[in-house]
């Protein structure tokens, strides 16, 4: 995660230097650096589930305190639900760029290399509320 | 089919769902219920995220952490309270000011609040001030961050409603924002004054000149963010990219207070910060999707139009409704949630969508610091020790105050409009 964020820095910075002197802006770094953007955002969501960060309104669950075990409950099999799909279906968006040989717009690489991380992280983000589901039986 | 979208959402939320979650099911409940095809499901959080003027939401992230991390806080506090000087009440304006100057590096009113804690709680609570006023002044102080460029609020506003460019909110935010922390400060004083808080003590005021020197390196942040976006030479995410090497300039050769650990660290913490967030915009863009192709918010805003509310009616609901929304949830949240129906709405009565953004961005800030929930006051009574309830006698006079500025914005639209104005952006 930190490598990605670093990159991602990096990047944008070379880019800025490199148009800031030489008038050449090389826009298919923009590709990669919101590639990593991605892969960062959910490698750093399954974190936060399992840390608890995500925003949530808890503030009427708190005050009930019998409710309290099962809306977490619900939280995390809700969660599970939504990226349990998209693990599911991510690899089926996968499976059609590489199916068709989709390219990506500016570097010209195949689509499928940045549309199979979704599915990918997204099922180890189920395995993990999986594994926080058990621990709080 | 509306009715699945909002009543899913809205159960899910209050129990307590992670309100990214809650959306992006929401939004897969409609789109399997109308056939709308499962796949836009993946497509639609892939590219929800995959912008690029989101990238200045990680980065303005990192920019703060890394000022913070550089010891840039504590010499801005010392230039600040020789600015101030030693006075009752001087302290909690210095406190103040020093959050409005943070606020133009990062872009998040928690954090900002965090890093002024860090550094004024310990001193304000040992020159008498007590902790429940001191925590409800380093909260209020840190709202104003959303509204002083760059805001990672205004970022987002932008990109869902593109006639409000990046620059030009920017340029809006800053005369309410600075008015706002003015304000803040003629109340903190007031208070401290009448309660007698801070007495004489015979600490030196630092020298100015010494104190503006040192100060210098941080305080050049801001300009060098503003005048690069001002000038051209950057875009607002570039602007923030360039402001993370300079504060990591400023911190290993400056200062020399980073190390190497501190920046992996600040990294880690900003990934995490950042992802939080994005989380909520990839799977509300799946709700968003969902809404839009019914035509949900069109519908619901044809409604609310058809109560022929006349104009001011009208506005006045809309941020008491925002107020009360702005109690239990950030601004990113909010403006997903309900800027599709309130966008329609201003364009009905023609407002100038920059001074819209403005004049609800200021009901978030208020939102952050207002009891129960204000997710800054959160952060101070935490670092402080009290609860938030013990905040309310001191918290509710800057709430009037923050208010009335608001207000004053609302209906003097040029306050937020002169400066976009003069530099022309609109």
């Amino acid at each position: 995660m930190a490598v990605s964020m670093g990159l991602l820095c990096l990047i944008t910075m070379a880019n800025v230097l490199v148009r800031y002197f030489t008038d050449i802006s090389f826009a298919f770094t923009e590709e990669v650096s919101i590639f990593l953007m991605v892969v960062m955002t959910l490698v750093g969501a399954s974190h936060a589930f399992v840390k608890g960060h995500h925003i949530a309104i808890t503030y009427f669950v708190d005050r009930a305190p019998r409710l309290r075990h099962a809306a977490r409950r619900l939280a995390t099999v809700c969660s599970l639900a939504m990226f349990g799909l998209l693990a599911v279906l991510g690899t089926r968006m996968a499976w059609d760029d590489y199916r068709f040989e989709v390219t990506t717009p500016s570097l010209g690489v195949p689509q499928w290399w940045y549309s199979a991380w979704l599915p990918a992280i997204a099922a180890l983000i189920v395995v993990r509320l999986l594994l926080q589901l058990r621990r709080d039986r | 089919m509306d009715w699945i979208l909002f009543g899913i959402f809205v159960v899910l939320m209050f129990s307590g769902v992670p309100l990214a979650v809650a959306m992006g099911l929401a939004g897969t409940a409609v789109v399997a219920a109308s056939g709308l095809g499962m796949l836009s499901l993946p497509t639609n959080v892939y590219t929800g995220i995959a912008k690029y003027p989101l990238m200045a939401i990680p980065v303005f992230v990192i920019a703060g952490l890394i000022f913070e991390r550089a010891g840039v806080a504590a010499t801005i506090v010392r230039f600040a309270s020789a600015v101030v000087g030693q006075r009752q009440g001087g302290l909690a304006m210095v406190a103040i000011l020093v959050a409005m100057i943070l606020g133009g590096i990062s872009g998040s009113g928690p954090a900002d609040s965090a890093a002024v804690g860090a550094v004024m709680l310990p001193s304000m609570v040992k020159a008498g001030y007590p902790k429940e006023f001191t925590a409800g002044v380093i909260a209020a102080a840190g709202s104003t961050d959303i509204l002083i460029p760059p805001s990672i609020a205004f970022v987002v506003y932008s990109l869902l409603v593109p006639q409000a460019s990046v620059p030009a909110l920017f340029a809006a935010g800053m005369v309410p924002g600075i008015l706002s922390g003015v304000t803040l400060m003629f109340v903190a004083w007031w208070l401290s004054t009448r309660h007698g808080f801070e007495q004489p003590t015979d600490e030196p005021r630092p020298p100015f000149w010494k104190s503006l020197k040192e100060a210098g390196w941080g305080l050049a942040a801001p300009v060098i963010i503003l005048g690069g976006m001002r000038s051209g030479y950057f875009t607002p995410t570039e602007a923030a990219v360039v402001a993370v090497f300079y504060g990591f300039f400023v911190g290993m050769v400056v200062y020399r207070s980073l190390t190497w650990r501190n920046v992996y660290d600040v990294l880690v913490e900003s990934a995490e910060i950042a992802s939080v967030i994005l989380t909520v915009v990839a799977l509300a863009s799946v709700f968003a999707w969902a809404s839009n192709t019914l035509g949900t918010f069109d519908h619901l805003a044809k409604a609310m139009l058809g109560a022929g509310l006349p104009e001011i009616a009208m506005l006045v609901s809309i941020q008491v409704l925002l107020l009360i929304a702005g109690m239990f949830l950030d601004a990113i949240s909010i403006y997903f949630i309900f800027l599709p129906l309130l966008i329609p709405i201003a364009i009905h009565f023609q407002w100038d969508l920059v001074w819209f953004g403005v004049v609800i961005t200021m009901n978030m800030a208020l939102g952050q610091f207002h009891p129960p929930l204000g997710v800054n006051l959160m952060v101070t009574c935490r670092m402080a020790g009290v609860s938030m309830e013990s905040t309310i006698p001191w918290v509710l006079w800057m709430v009037a105050a923050m208010a009335g500025t608001m207000f004053l914005v609302t209906f003097v639209p040029e306050l937020a409009l002169w400066l976009p104005r003069q530099l022309g952006y609109l």
